[in-house]
């Protein structure tokens, strides 16, 4: 038996022939040319397009792995030149109690106070941020050997060796402003040289290498590519507030990576689920652009909106048709 | 002329590798019904956004092309999809109210067992039975035109609006039904 609602009807014929009699072939033509030129035009523009939503999702990404490229060189080509041995070296006990003066490095400054905090244990502590850059005229530096901590437990494999230079975590006191501050050890100076060189003396290969220097402000200016990271302390006295950080752009960037724990978080500390970037993109609109059927699902659950609008008057719902993926229109309740 | 035997999913598969000939002959098979599709949701009240929207339509389809995947829906359906969404769209951004129609009374609708119609015989009538369609509830005049224009399935048109076959059938039929009670109007007034 036919279905009557699958059949030819009557009626679906007399409104088509309605539309061919009333239908205005110049105005189709026009229309035509007007719609493939504009199809054109946009297939050449999306090149740079693609390029630029795909910095907007992942931009985080692509500058942490700049940053960590750039640490990476830095530490391969900027190597500190062996220190002068002074007449008596200092015992390698002193090298935590305090810096003492001696010739600035020509090195250049890496920072990576999170790893001296650690060895030190005093976070909190920790001295002002510093650059990471090659300089062109030697900067001051501090420096100093940090001991390596004690095993947990007597083991017959000692932990693999790591060569310090720098004083964070060893709690110098930060100096005044403008004022060269210099401290060396010179016998853990020169241990650190040769783990540097590649090895402690022993045969043992150096498996990490923590610099942290400082550098005037004066010469920032100068320096070509500058890392700093802030402890919580150095943090405030510059006066970063991280809750001054809009949460609503925190939220859509772990929508377009597709962090859903982090969107959860983000989320129960109160993060406006449809917070708009400048182009009036919502995190929802973000995660079906960035195809995350997961993260839009959870947005969804979090009462973000299908209907609302960007600056270019595109929907979610409507992002999510023309992507045509029938698992995102489930997970965001447009399935059938 | 020869017909034009390839696939939909074939042109849009070639339009993606660069082929402008192949979308052009995608957009010349659905133009119309889209178009007509698009511009009876709209109405006479938005006319003017047709043309707007219908070009919307093809970018998005043509941006979107490599997303396609013909084992989830027809062409047609994705198409009709997009086309509807973008009139949705604009409804919102004109703060429209897209009111659901009263399907449930058009269950008492009369349905003649003869079509008045045969054929359309002049310009005045079919601009009646347009109008006739315009003023079909949303859905179902979606539902007609993608039906009687494009001729998609009832499972087609289900997928491109989001709801289960039955309910594309009911829209489809209360459509049908309404449009036949405009009809026997007309012929009894031109009888």
């Amino acid at each position: 038996m036919s279905d009557p609602d699958v059949t030819p009807d009557p009626i679906d014929a007399a409104y088509v022939e309605a539309e061919a009699v009333l239908s205005d072939e110049a105005a189709r033509a026009a229309r035509r040319a007007r719609v493939l030129a504009a199809v054109t035009r946009q297939g050449a523009r999306d090149a740079p397009a693609a390029r630029a939503r795909l910095w907007r999702r992942g931009g985080w990404l692509v500058a942490a792995s700049v940053s960590g490229l750039a640490l990476v060189i830095a530490s391969q080509l900027y190597r500190p030149p062996p220190l002068p041995l002074p007449s008596k070296p200092a015992p390698a006990a002193t090298s935590t109690t305090g810096p003492t003066t001696a010739p600035a490095l020509p090195a250049p400054a890496l920072a990576l106070p999170t790893k001296a905090t650690a060895r030190g244990g005093k976070s909190e502590a920790a001295p002002p941020p510093v650059a990471v850059a090659p300089s062109p005229a030697p900067p001051p530096v501090v420096v100093a050997l940090l001991p390596a901590p004690p095993p947990a437990a007597p083991s017959d494999a000692a932990p693999p060796p790591r060569a310090f230079l720098g004083g964070a975590a060893a709690a110098p006191p930060p100096p005044p402003p403008g004022a060269d501050f210099v401290a060396s050890q010179q016998a853990p100076a020169r241990r650190a040289d040769q783990a540097l060189a590649g090895g402690t003396g022993n045969g043992t290969a150096v498996t990490e290498l923590v610099v942290t220097a400082e550098k005037r402000e004066t010469h920032l200016e100068s320096v070509p590519v500058a890392i700093t990271a802030f402890t919580s302390s150095s943090r405030d006295a510059v006066g970063i507030n991280p809750a001054a950080v809009d949460p609503g752009a925190q939220l859509r960037a772990a929508a377009a990576a597709g962090r859903t724990e982090d969107m959860e978080a983000l989320l129960h500390q109160g993060a406006p689920v449809d917070a708009p970037d400048a182009a009036g993109d919502t995190a929802l609109m973000i995660s079906i652009q960035a195809d995350h059927p997961a993260a839009a699902a959870l947005l969804r659950r979090h009462g973000a909106s299908l209907d609302r609008t960007n600056h270019a008057g595109e929907s979610a719902r409507g992002m999510a048709a023309e992507r045509g993926d029938a698992a995102l229109d489930q997970a965001i309740g447009l399935g059938p | 002329m020869e017909p034009d035997l390839a696939d939909d999913a074939e042109l849009l598969s070639a339009h993606g590798a660069g082929d402008a000939r192949a979308f052009a002959r995608l957009y010349d098979r659905y133009d119309r019904p889209c178009f007509h599709f698009i511009r009876r949701l709209l109405g006479s009240a938005h006319a003017d956004a047709a043309e707007d929207l219908h070009q919307e339509t093809w970018i998005a389809i043509s941006r979107n092309a490599g997303a396609f995947d013909a084992a989830k829906a027809s062409f047609s359906a994705w198409l009709f999809t997009v086309a509807r969404h973008k009139v949705f769209d604009h409804f919102r951004r004109q703060k429209v109210a897209v009111l659901a129609g009263d399907e449930a009374a058009l269950m008492l609708v009369p349905d003649p067992a003869a079509s008045p119609l045969e054929a359309v015989v002049s310009r005045d009538l079919a601009r009646r039975i347009i109008a006739a369609v315009e003023a079909l509830p949303l859905e179902q005049r979606g539902a007609l035109i993608m039906s009687a224009h494009a001729g998609l399935s009832l499972e087609e048109i289900a997928h491109a609006t989001g709801v289960a076959v039955e309910t594309a059938k009911s829209r489809l039929r209360y459509a049908r039904a309404k449009l036949r009670q405009v009809f026997a109007g007309e012929r009894s007034v031109h009888v």
